[in-house]
């Protein structure tokens, strides 16, 4: 059996690159001080504060302070052991044995051990809102007091991947949580954070978790993962939807940390002392997809005289002004499994092009439907996307609704050729996620056995390299014929009292590893 | 009186059964499917039916009105999709800050307004007069969005004077309480403050230049008691009908202020709920709030009844 450990990870994944993150830290103090409330605002409240039940962002923001799981992602989006101290895993990749970190407690004092972790995967196998995450499991068993033995019913090499998602995480609970109905759950976890209060619709309460053992095996904070070590007594999550008040909330300092904020707000605050302007990018790629049913999109040539045309700069910059950076990778720059390959067909800009592949495509002149969800940036990007295929002749109509009106018809064969959205997690947690949005025809609601055959592939695929490769042919692929249209990536502001110590950016507004000045 | 409020509550009956029936409409009739919050942009078409099913929004139309009526009856509005709770203890854990924020909203609307209003009507014509709806008309004119967010610019972020928008319940403290809902009842207040002002002057000035009025001035009664004891209570009638149509305007506004100053009541619910497609929790709302309002409009019936006889005996 080849031992997974942090470390291998670690050393399979050393091309990655730091550049993609901002580790530019808020102002270091000499030393770590302990003690202090910290209030962070929210855009909106969590659908739970049960991790396995819910996907939401503003969820995570919250629970990924209470929760932990066996692997999770550092800060490149690696996967590294956390609640375990690694894995076995059999040559033919159909089995493995975690082995747990000894001596992790639960907030109500309980030491964790392989029962638990049963327990929490069997629920979410049952319940989470990912179950299908664990759908390849056949079998899992407490082999010993702290080993945890699981068999595939056929290989899955993302399955690490799975287990280490921050999308809907495969958190730990105490087993005698675990099996409870889901509305009698307490929100006991091992994270160092521990709940408090929870005010619906007003603001979640957490404490530092006193008996919080940092992971021995770090000596840093590094993603989700790491050496988690709380100098902040309390956190404060509130809610507010409204730009304005939680700009207002930070000014008069009822608030420590804005999770977000617009452009022109964070310029009017970059002069501010009291407060500093942190600049999260990537947060995700933004896209346009065609819709491969309808005609004139099922074409090649159209899809390739679209992607010909577009200046993917123009448009990030109306959409995402300040906040974006050009990049034609699926996934973002420092996934070990980022690659330039096929990015040549990356913003393009080139009309005269544009104009052959559209002679010899379907497109007879007839009014695209292009669908929008209804906040600014994506809108920006449709009306642009517009123009500009508006000038070799292409006849555009854009539909605008909210969010759940637009994803429900986006995954339907009709009613719509464009859309356009961001994709977040997915170039984050890497190639299987990303692909499985193309494999079997969902995103483009029809099924191109090429990228089947690829996404198996990868899946079947135990060596790092192969995968890769694998990865490569993909982009490729999804380029040459302009399966979707990639524009850049784009990000958020953040701001962050100066009060704030050592607050690195990253997909949460992540307290441990902070402090407050004196 | 008593023959009075059961007639008017029969007449309320239909009207919540139509209510109901437009509450459960709403699914079907919104497009936007629930389970495609709970999914990403990975989600199968599999996924997406286990969801829907296990949510129940699989089942043929009758089954689930049939399911909708035999829960209302038993007073029980469903359970929240996301929130993964009963409705009913959803709407009953917010419903204090929506209610305080009406209540004092409405305190501000009525007394303020009906004074302005007395004061217009007092000094017809003068300075006072032409301010006053001036004023007023700027109160209806103004968004309660913009406004609330100037006032918090001018008295959170300026002055300090009041939070930019943390609740505090009033059993934990009443100054905290009354800090954390004054702008937002004031914002809320505005445009019914500017709205009963003017029927407040325009009531009053009808009133004034009846017979009756005349006679009392020419009794030698001060002014003063002339408008409040003789004036007043004839104009009585048109302010409460105005005064019953504000209160109904606050609940709605009130959807509005709580989300700009981050109030966690009925409104945040709703939004949260409609942006979600959490239907049990707009259904629910929907029936609650309407019950809410035939409650208002049969209050203020009564009271029509209290201060105008002729009411009672029609």
């Amino acid at each position: 059996m080849a031992r997974l450990t942090r470390r291998r990870l670690l050393q399979a994944g050393a091309t990655a690159s730091v550049a993609g993150i901002p580790l530019a830290a808020t102002a270091q103090s000499p030393a770590p001080r302990r003690g202090g409330t910290v209030t962070v605002a929210l855009v909106q409240a969590p659908p739970s504060l049960d991790a396995q039940l819910t996907s939401a962002q503003v969820a995570r923001d919250i629970n990924l302070h209470m929760y932990e799981t066996l692997y999770a992602r550092d800060e490149n989006a690696g996967v590294v052991p956390d609640l375990a101290q690694g894995a076995d895993v059999s040559k033919d990749g159909m089995t493995y044995v975690f082995a747990l970190r000894p001596g992790v407690k639960f907030h109500n004092g309980k030491t964790m051990d392989a029962k638990d972790v049963v327990a929490s995967l069997e629920r979410f196998r049952k319940i989470g809102l990912a179950s299908i995450l664990l759908s390849g499991v056949d079998t899992m068993e407490a082999s010993g007091p702290l080993e945890v033995t699981v068999r595939l019913k056929k290989v899955q090499s993302n399955f690490l991947d799975t287990l280490s998602s921050p999308g809907t995480p495969l958190a730990i609970y105490p087993a005698e949580e675990a099996v409870k109905d889901p509305k009698d759950f307490k929100f006991i976890g091992t994270g160092p954070m521990k709940f408090v209060e929870y005010a619906p619709d007003s603001h979640a309460t957490l404490e530092r978790f006193a008996d919080y053992v940092p992971n021995p095996n770090y000596t840093k904070r590094d993603g989700f993962a790491g050496r988690k070590e709380m100098f902040i007594d309390r956190a404060i999550f509130r809610f507010m939807p409204e730009s304005g008040a939680r700009t207002a909330a930070i000014k008069t300092g009822e608030v420590l940390i804005n999770e977000t904020t617009d452009g022109p707000t964070a310029k009017q605050l970059g002069g501010d002392p009291s407060v500093q302007v942190l600049k999260l990018l990537p947060f995700a790629l933004q896209i346009a997809k065609f819709n491969h049913s309808q005609a004139p999109c099922d074409d090649v040539n159209f899809r390739r005289a679209v992607t010909a045309c577009l200046n993917a700069e123009e448009t990030m910059e109306i959409a995402f002004p300040d906040i974006y950076k050009l990049d034609g990778g699926l996934v973002y720059g420092y996934s070990p499994y980022y690659t330039k390959a096929g990015t040549e067909l990356y913003n393009q800009n080139n009309q005269a092009k544009a104009k052959e592949f559209l002679a010899k495509s379907k497109y007879k002149g007839e009014t695209l439907t292009f669908i929008v969800d209804n906040t600014r940036p994506p809108m920006d990007t449709a009306t642009d996307l517009k123009e500009q295929l508006g000038q070799i002749g292409i006849k555009i109509d854009i539909k605008v609704a909210d969010w759940p009106t637009v994803s429900t018809l986006g995954f339907k064969p009709e009613g719509w050729h464009f859309w356009t959205h961001g994709l977040g997690i997915e170039p984050y947690e890497g190639p299987a996620k990303l692909m499985s949005i193309w494999a079997n025809g969902i995103s483009q609601t029809k099924d191109d056995p090429n990228i089947d055959k690829l996404y198996a592939d990868l899946l079947a695929e135990l060596d790092m390299d192969k995968r890769k490769a694998i990865f490569a042919q993909f982009q490729t692929y999804m380029y040459e014929n302009a399966v979707v249209i990639p524009l850049g990536n784009y990000g958020m502001f953040q701001v962050v009292s100066s009060k704030i110590k050592n607050f690195v950016p990253y997909r949460i507004p992540r307290l441990w590893g902070t402090w407050l000045e004196a | 009186m008593g023959h009075f409020i059961v007639r008017r509550l029969l007449i309320s009956v239909p009207v919540l059964v139509l209510v109901s029936l437009m509450s459960f409409a709403v699914i079907w009739l919104v497009p936007g499917d629930p389970a495609a919050v709970f999914l990403d942009a990975s989600a199968t078409p599999q996924q997406l039916a286990q969801v829907r099913h296990q949510l129940g929004l699989d089942e043929p139309f009758h089954l689930q009105m049939l399911a909708w009526y035999g829960r209302i009856l038993h007073g029980d509005l469903g359970r929240s999709i996301l929130l993964n709770r009963s409705v009913t203890a959803a709407i009953i854990e917010r419903l204090p800050v929506t209610l305080s924020l009406t209540a004092l909203s409405l305190v501000f609307a009525v007394v303020m307004g009906v004074v302005a209003g007395l004061l217009a009507a007092m000094r017809h014509g003068g300075w006072a007069d032409q301010s006053i709806m001036v004023l007023a008309l700027i109160g209806l004119s103004v968004p309660e969005f913009w406004l609330g967010l100037m006032l918090i610019f001018a008295f959170a972020v300026r002055l300090h004077w009041f939070p930019a928008g943390n609740f505090v319940p009033i059993n934990e403290s009443f100054a905290g309480w009354w800090q954390s809902m004054a702008l937002p009842a004031f914002t809320l207040a505005a445009v019914q403050m500017g709205f009963i002002a003017r029927m407040t002057r325009s009531a009053m000035l009808e009133v004034l230049h009846q017979d009756f009025i005349r006679t009392a001035n020419s009794k030698g009664l001060p002014w003063s008691v002339v408008v409040t004891k003789h004036g007043l209570p004839n104009a009585l009638v048109p302010i409460l009908t105005v005064i019953g149509i504000v209160t109904g305007g606050l609940l709605g506004g009130a959807v509005v202020v709580e989300q700009v100053f981050s109030l966690p009541g009925v409104g945040r619910l709703v939004i949260g709920a409609v942006l979600s497609r959490d239907f049990p929790v707009i259904q629910g709302t929907l029936l609650f709030v309407a019950v809410i309002y035939l409650l208002i409009n049969l209050i203020v019936d009564v009271l029509y009844a209290v201060v105008d006889p002729r009411v009672r005996l029609e």
